[in-house]
């Protein structure tokens, strides 16, 4: 081994044949290589383990799918509204006089997703609960079937996670309380309280959750939404959901921009999507 | 050079009259329709669209002799939704003869907010108020 390091030293210090150079370079910087490797060794999710797997038989049983209380979402319009800023509350307030009047600003006429915090606040539609070990996910109806993955692993949030509609979410069970932590959610997303009043939380949101069952059938998702942008103080507000076992009920398939288009047939005779004419969101006659 | 904070506002009247706002089905709020003053149509089922986010059923109006008849969009909620009070997307078919009522559209176009329907050949009511049941474990 020695001599075979000293003859590679010899032939580097006479500047002798290039390939060997090359060779030697080569060694070198697969050893930088695996050093770095060792310094920082790769980041991987482990396979689950047979009692990773026969966890979460002991966590709540949150299976079925959930139907949002709307009455609720939109009593609390008056009965718990957000700390507004008071540049935000008169933009609020003109938007509900719009709506009031008959001609509402629609916030997700796009079909750009409600996201968050929005998705658990204004919904009309079903959730389910995926259980699986050390994620926690949620599937629903509408938005390009959305979802949101919450991860139950232990892991922290990255330091600077790129934004996305729907943020980094963590979560930890306390009990049988899901405690769900979300930052990295897109300055566009709005905190809305109807679909036609909502402001974009304009950056810095925080969203914490503990959802857990009020009653056997009747879940709740206690929403702590900080913004500093918009709000004053965080606001307070619980959603409910209730289960429903019935199989009419089952999660569907819907794609939010699927009624921007209508059935059609191309020159060769293929099923097509053709675009619909449409006005601020509506289909119209032609 | 002209900042674009001193020409904002000027943009921002320019948008607002380029179109007249009126506001559809995909995520909206269903202001736009008039409740307080419903009406009836009644006609012939052209199409039955049962799609996201919002299903959609066209209806010809009864024409008299000579006249067009009228093509109108009445909108209702999501496939999901309906699908849990019972619809399914053969619910209306091309050909049927319906009496709809509606809350119309503010503007006077031709469209409006399902309200209910009835199947004029067998008689058959048809609503869509799914937010009507709100608790756990419906059938």
């Amino acid at each position: 081994m020695a001599s075979s390091v000293h003859r590679l030293e010899r032939a580097w210090r006479s500047g002798g044949d290039m390939r060997l150079k090359g060779m030697i370079g080569a060694a070198v910087l697969l050893l930088a290589a695996g050093a770095g490797a060792a310094a920082e060794p790769r980041e991987i999710d482990p396979a689950p383990s047979a009692a990773d797997w026969a966890a979460l038989a002991k966590l709540p049983d949150w299976s079925g799918v959930w139907t949002p209380g709307i009455r609720d979402q939109n009593a609390q319009i008056t009965t718990n509204p957000p700390p507004w800023t008071p540049d935000v509350a008169a933009q609020m307030a003109e938007l509900a006089a719009q709506e009031k009047a008959g001609h509402p600003r629609g916030l997700f006429i796009d079909c750009l997703p409600e996201a968050m915090p929005s998705w658990m606040l204004i919904s009309h539609n079903a959730v389910e609960f995926l259980f699986t070990p050390g994620r926690v996910t949620l599937l629903g109806e509408s938005d390009g079937n959305r979802l949101r993955r919450i991860y139950t692993d232990g892991r922290s949030h990255p330091a600077d996670p790129d934004p996305s509609f729907h943020g980094n979410s963590i979560g930890h069970w306390e009990g049988d309380t899901l405690v769900v932590d979300t930052i990295g959610v897109l300055p566009q997303t709005y905190i809305a309280v109807s679909e036609a009043v909502g402001i974009p939380n304009n950056g810095d949101l925080h969203v914490v959750e503990r959802l857990h069952l009020a009653e056997p059938d009747v879940l709740h998702d206690d929403l702590e939404i900080t913004a500093p942008h918009v709000l004053t103080a965080t606001w307070h507000t619980t959603r409910i959901y209730f289960r429903q076992r019935a199989k009419k009920y089952e999660i569907i398939e819907g794609e939010c921009l699927q009624g921007s288009f209508k059935d059609g047939v191309d020159a060769k005779g293929n099923a097509i999507f053709l675009p619909q004419p449409l006005v601020d969101g509506n289909p119209r006659a032609q | 050079m002209t900042s674009f904070r001193a020409i904002a506002p000027i943009l921002a009247l320019l948008a607002g009259l380029a179109i007249p706002v009126r506001f559809g089905l995909a995520h909206h709020s269903f202001a736009m329709f008039d409740p307080s003053n419903p009406v009836t149509i009644t006609g012939t089922v052209k199409e039955f669209q049962w799609v996201n986010p919002h299903v959609t059923l066209w209806v010809y109006t009864a024409a008299k002799e000579g006249e067009t008849p009228e093509l109108w969009n009445i909108e209702l909620t999501s496939p999901g939704n309906l699908t849990r009070i019972g619809w399914t997307r053969h619910t209306f078919s091309p050909g049927d003869k319906v009496a709809v009522e509606i809350a119309p559209l503010r503007d006077g176009t031709h469209g409006g907010g399902f309200r209910k329907a009835t199947l004029t050949d067998t008689g058959q009511e048809l609503t869509a108020n799914f937010q009507a049941q709100e608790k756990p474990d419906l059938q």
